[in-house]
């Protein structure tokens, strides 16, 4: 019996200490310096942050660089096909083309509806449009890592703190909202997306603007959560981005609610797909909470 | 004689080489748009087998860096990775101490229980200690699957070594 004993703690402390050829290190060594590590950055320590900003910066480029045969590949055989079929392209983007000519001016003239309605309502802290449209608020970012991760659902841009973006800034695909900055670096930001599990957007939605919030479920849809009481879904809506957390910006169109047989489901199929990503915009504009 | 000597050293590498390339790269095991569900963990599975057959060819310190690495890159605490790793580490090196002669049985098994305690070390310490959440679900997933698909690797690895590295087991 003494023998087994002896054996077990032989075996556990050897499996902890024993080093020699490719083992520099203890094992043991090593986890006490990647428990160290751990508290050190989950405390957040300002030099530790500093630090892990340079580390985050460097080890982005070099995981873009590694992973560009993976990305050069399906870019490839997507170029060749698309190639033949330019002809038939040219065509219908013209269609699109004189669509999109015709919804401008419908645009325009809801724009100046839209202001002189404003301005009948006397109304303060209105968002100004030409703001948002204007460049300069603007900071176009190139998607550098989309690791498809299981368990968070998040991206890394080629924009940081040089380029003016700050943490808690929205983040847009041809104006639909793609998700948050929540950690910047000085050459790099990480993108929360809306699918996200630790993703919470206030939203609204319906001809009665309805509020609620968007929660991400680390799946495709994300989910409507706090809907008023007995809310039904008579038909598909859009949801919108409502601005009540005083970061994104009101009215950003989001996606759809999906079939509305299932009511119970409360899912919204985005406009933007996550893990098609490849150039993103970030909003500059910091909004401020509404005052009441 | 000297080329047959860096093909060696080459495929001697060639399990690190994966396992750097699976933290930095954007290749990974996850294949949520094939099935909803379906993801692993293919480095535990890289850390679990070549410790346990040739820890001579995968030193703790690479298994601590790349843990380091895959921590940057997916977004998680600095060091949670390399955590669950050297876990995995220590269960293999328990194992190889313990036995003589292993099989695809015996690894699968004891691979359970090494992953079962990595990757609750690994929940308990994102969601009790840092702002990110992780469902429980997911893990769960990712859990079963690595397991599901152990004996499979296990087979392609012992292949690999048997043509490749060669030699008798550690």
């Amino acid at each position: 019996m003494s023998v087994n004993r002896d054996d077990f703690s032989i075996a556990f402390r050897s499996a902890l200490l024993q080093r020699g050829g490719a083992q520099k290190f203890s094992i043991l060594s090593l986890i006490i310096l990647a428990i160290f590590i751990f508290f050190l950055d989950v405390y957040g320590f300002t030099l530790v942050q500093k630090t892990r900003s340079i580390i985050n910066d460097i080890i982005f480029r070099v995981s873009y660089i590694a992973s560009s045969p993976s990305r050069l590949i399906p870019n490839a055989s997507k170029s060749l096909s698309s190639h033949f079929l330019l002809k038939k392209e040219n065509e219908k983007l013209k269609q699109v083309i004189e669509n999109y000519k015709s919804l401008d001016l419908n645009l325009e003239y809801l724009t100046n509806e839209n202001k002189n309605l404003r301005k009948v309502l006397d109304a303060e802290n209105v968002i100004n449009t030409e703001d948002i449209i204007n460049s300069k608020n603007i900071v176009l970012a190139k998607v550098l890592i989309d690791k498809n991760s299981p368990f968070l659902k998040s991206i890394v841009i080629n924009k940081g703190t040089q380029s003016g973006i700050k943490k808690g800034m929205p983040v847009t695909q041809d104006n639909y909202l793609v998700g948050r900055v929540v950690d910047v670096n000085f050459l790099s930001a990480r993108v929360l997306l809306l699918t996200d599990l630790n993703s919470r957007i206030p939203v609204t939605l319906g001809s009665d603007s309805a509020q609620a919030i968007l929660t991400g479920s680390g799946t495709k849809n994300p989910k409507l959560e706090y809907l008023p009481e007995d809310y039904v879904f008579e038909n598909v809506v859009t949801i919108f981005a409502s601005g009540k957390d005083g970061i994104f910006t009101p009215g950003t169109p989001i996606g759809k609610t999906t079939t509305n047989s299932d009511t119970s489901s409360n899912d919204v199929k985005l406009f933007v797909d996550p893990n098609q990503l490849s150039f993103v915009t970030v909003n500059l504009i910091r909004q401020n909470k509404e005052n009441f | 004689m000297a080329k047959l000597n860096f093909l060696n050293k080459f495929f001697n590498a060639g399990p690190l080489i994966l396992l750097y390339y699976l933290s930095i790269s954007e290749i990974d095991s996850n294949l949520e748009k094939v099935f909803e569900i379906f993801t692993f963990n293919l480095p535990i599975i890289i850390i679990y087998f070549w410790i346990l057959k040739r820890p001579n060819i995968m030193g703790t310190g690479h298994i601590f860096v790349a843990g380091l690495i895959n921590d940057v890159v997916m977004g998680f605490p600095l060091g949670i990775s390399s955590l669950t790793y050297l876990v995995v580490c220590f269960f293999s090196n328990y194992v190889r101490n313990k036995s003589v002669n292993t099989t695809i049985a015996s690894d699968w098994f004891t691979f359970f229980i090494a992953l079962i305690f990595a990757n609750l070390l690994f929940f308990l310490l994102v969601n009790n200690f840092s702002d990110v959440t992780i469902s429980y679900v997911k893990i769960g997933y990712n859990t079963f699957f690595t397991l599901f698909l152990f004996p499979i690797l296990w087979l392609l690895f012992s292949l690999y070594q048997a043509n490749f590295i060669g030699g008798q087991d550690a």
